[in-house]
């Protein structure tokens, strides 16, 4: 089983290598990265000069790790979902499955895409806020490094939902159009727009549960001054609680996320794959 | 090598509901042996090669592929067998070198002795000069080559093909021909490929299956099924005004009495019966006794 891994590890890193590649040579991704890369520095910039009263740190502060987990979310989960579904109709999914240790590659190069775009978009998006807001590194290499760890677990806790919805819901355009709706709704009570406890309670129980809030929250633990808690749900940032909340997504995601997968891999089929491609004809 | 048994099925059956897709296929297929699958849409194609290949599991029946159940195959034996996909636009933005590349990758831990090189393999399909190309700027026809070079990396003992040729040149599919007759007889491939061309699996194929409403209507090579339809041949011929047809299974000896019979013969035409009068005859009776059997 050995040397069928290693080839197949190799096949899927270089398989999200070549993805992102052709996404980076595509007009429509490049014109998506420069809008997002715009209206960041626009609402940064936008807020500089709004300077929080008691704390002495502008809100563009508090914009940046808010910004980095709707990012996250958008990417591994809405982004990542979207594309298993769509390469489950164009047949992607299937001339893999019917390989040797396909499945494991197709997943793997996902990630590894995922994990690239990712990357990408976080180094762009902290090149620009270094550059347009002067509190940003305010809590120095120790906030830097936590902030880092609470990305890879948040990231962990997105990715794997990503390939869920992906694998549960089939349609592409409706992952895509419903899905971008229900990201709406999660972004509006993640706490990222207005402070999660200035919102109803039913809005505060959907969004603990969800791992954008969580996400946001240890972002900004790490990255702004200690004052900044008490605008947070109980004055304080939960510490303990968001490393258990993304840390429980993420184990339920490694767990659920392969078994679906693998589920409808098996299930791809000639024809399931004909009706489809019919079906997606009649549309255009 | 040749007695070898690639594909064995028994009473092979397959239900959606109500309706009865195959019905008792019973098939044995060598070693070697290039079968064509031929059939009207719906006539059970497709599922049977979903069957063969493990994708589908069905109602009842046995079913062995290189010896083990398709449905429980481990990953080596899945590096044994090669699939010839319809593609549609998967991997669009891809460049074709990259994409077999990224196929000879994942077959590489079961790579045989003589297994294809990327460059070598993309040369015999006639794809070389489009390496560096991007798939969605292939044509359809060399899109298709593209996946049959995909079905062909990992050097397979059987081959499936689904409508290989579907979009090709007359030139493409002259070279696609000389391919798959280098495989069987050289490589001793076994190659199973649905078609609704006549002409090729009559080309192609050393044995013609014949499925109709779910059954094996006829079984055999291109001029046996023939011989089973009374009168290979048409012979036609004008005498003055008069014009003449005869269906014979002997035209030589026919023609000869003819001729020396009848001084004035002219305008001889001989015709071989094609696979498609064949095809046409064999689906008839094969519909007759089905409707006289149900009557009973």
């Amino acid at each position: 089983m050995m040397p069928i891994r290693m080839s197949a590890v190799r096949a899927g890193a270089l398989r999200g290598a070549i993805e992102f590649r052709n996404s980076l040579q595509k007009p429509a991704d490049l014109l998506y990265y420069l809008i997002g890369a715009v209206s960041f520095s626009a609402a940064l910039w936008y807020f500089r000069d709004d300077i929080v009263p008691q704390l002495g740190v502008s809100t563009s502060a508090f914009i940046f790790p808010s910004a980095i987990a709707l990012m996250t979310l958008f990417v591994a989960t809405y982004g990542l979902a979207t594309l298993v579904s769509t390469e489950r109709e164009d047949g992607t999914l299937l001339r893999l499955a019917i390989l040797p240790a396909g499945t494991f590659t197709y997943a793997w190069g996902q990630t590894v895409r995922t994990l690239l775009e990712l990357a990408f978009t976080f180094g762009l998006f902290t090149i620009l806020a270094s550059i347009l807001v002067p509190e940003l590194w305010i809590r120095g290499a120790v906030g830097a490094l936590t902030a880092i760890g609470f990305l890879l677990l948040g990231i962990l806790a997105c990715l794997p939902l990503g390939f869920i919805v992906g694998s549960i819901f089939s349609n592409p355009r409706s992952v895509g159009g419903w899905g971008f709706l229900v990201l709406g709704g999660i972004v509006w009570v993640s706490g990222i727009f207005v402070p999660l406890a200035a919102m109803p309670l039913w809005a505060q129980i959907i969004a603990q549960i969800l791992p954008l809030y969580w996400l946001g929250l240890g972002l900004r633990s790490a990255l702004l001054p200690e004052g900044f808690a008490s605008i947070e749900i109980g004055e304080s940032w939960r510490t303990i609680e968001t490393i258990g909340m993304l840390s429980l997504w993420a184990v339920v995601g490694a767990v659920l996320a392969p078994l679906l997968l693998q589920r409808i891999a098996r299930k791809e089929s000639f024809a399931s794959l004909a009706t489809r491609r019919e079906k997606a004809m009649q549309r255009v | 090598m040749t007695g070898d048994v690639v594909i064995r099925t028994r009473d092979l059956t397959m239900s959606y509901g109500n309706k009865r897709v195959l019905d008792g296929i019973n098939l044995e297929i060598h070693r070697g042996e290039v079968v064509a699958l031929l059939g009207a849409n719906g006539a059970g194609k497709t599922t049977s090669i979903e069957i063969l290949e493990g994708l589908r599991s069905p109602t009842s029946g046995s079913v062995e592929v290189l010896g083990v159940d398709p449905l429980h195959a481990s990953v080596e034996h899945r590096a044994k067998i090669g699939v010839v996909l319809q593609s549609w636009r998967d991997h669009a933005r891809w460049r074709v070198r990259e994409f077999l590349h990224h196929f000879f990758v994942l077959h590489a831990p079961f790579r045989p002795e003589g297994g294809w090189e990327v460059d070598e393999l993309l040369e015999r399909v006639g794809l070389a000069d489009k390496a560096r190309s991007r798939i969605l700027s292939l044509s359809g026809g060399q899109r298709r080559r593209l996946d049959v070079a995909v079905g062909l990396i990992g050097k397979p003992e059987l081959l499936f093909l689904d409508e290989p040729t579907v979009g090709f040149d007359p030139h493409a599919r002259r070279e696609f021909h000389e391919l798959m007759h280098e495989l069987a007889d050289v490589r001793e491939t076994t190659i199973l490929l649905t078609t609704h061309d006549l002409a090729e699996a009559e080309r192609l194929a050393d044995r013609i299956l014949i499925l109709h409403a779910g059954r094996i209507a006829a079984d055999g090579s291109a001029d046996a099924l023939a011989r089973e339809v009374a009168g290979t041949t048409e012979v036609r011929w004008r005498i003055g005004q008069d014009r003449f047809v005869h269906a014979t299974d002997a035209a030589t000896r026919f023609v000869r009495e003819l001729l020396t019979r009848e001084p004035d013969v002219e305008d001889l035409e001989i015709r071989r019966t094609t696979l498609e009068d064949t095809y046409l005859t064999m689906v008839a009776q094969h519909s007759a006794a089905a409707a006289e059997e149900a009557a009973r």
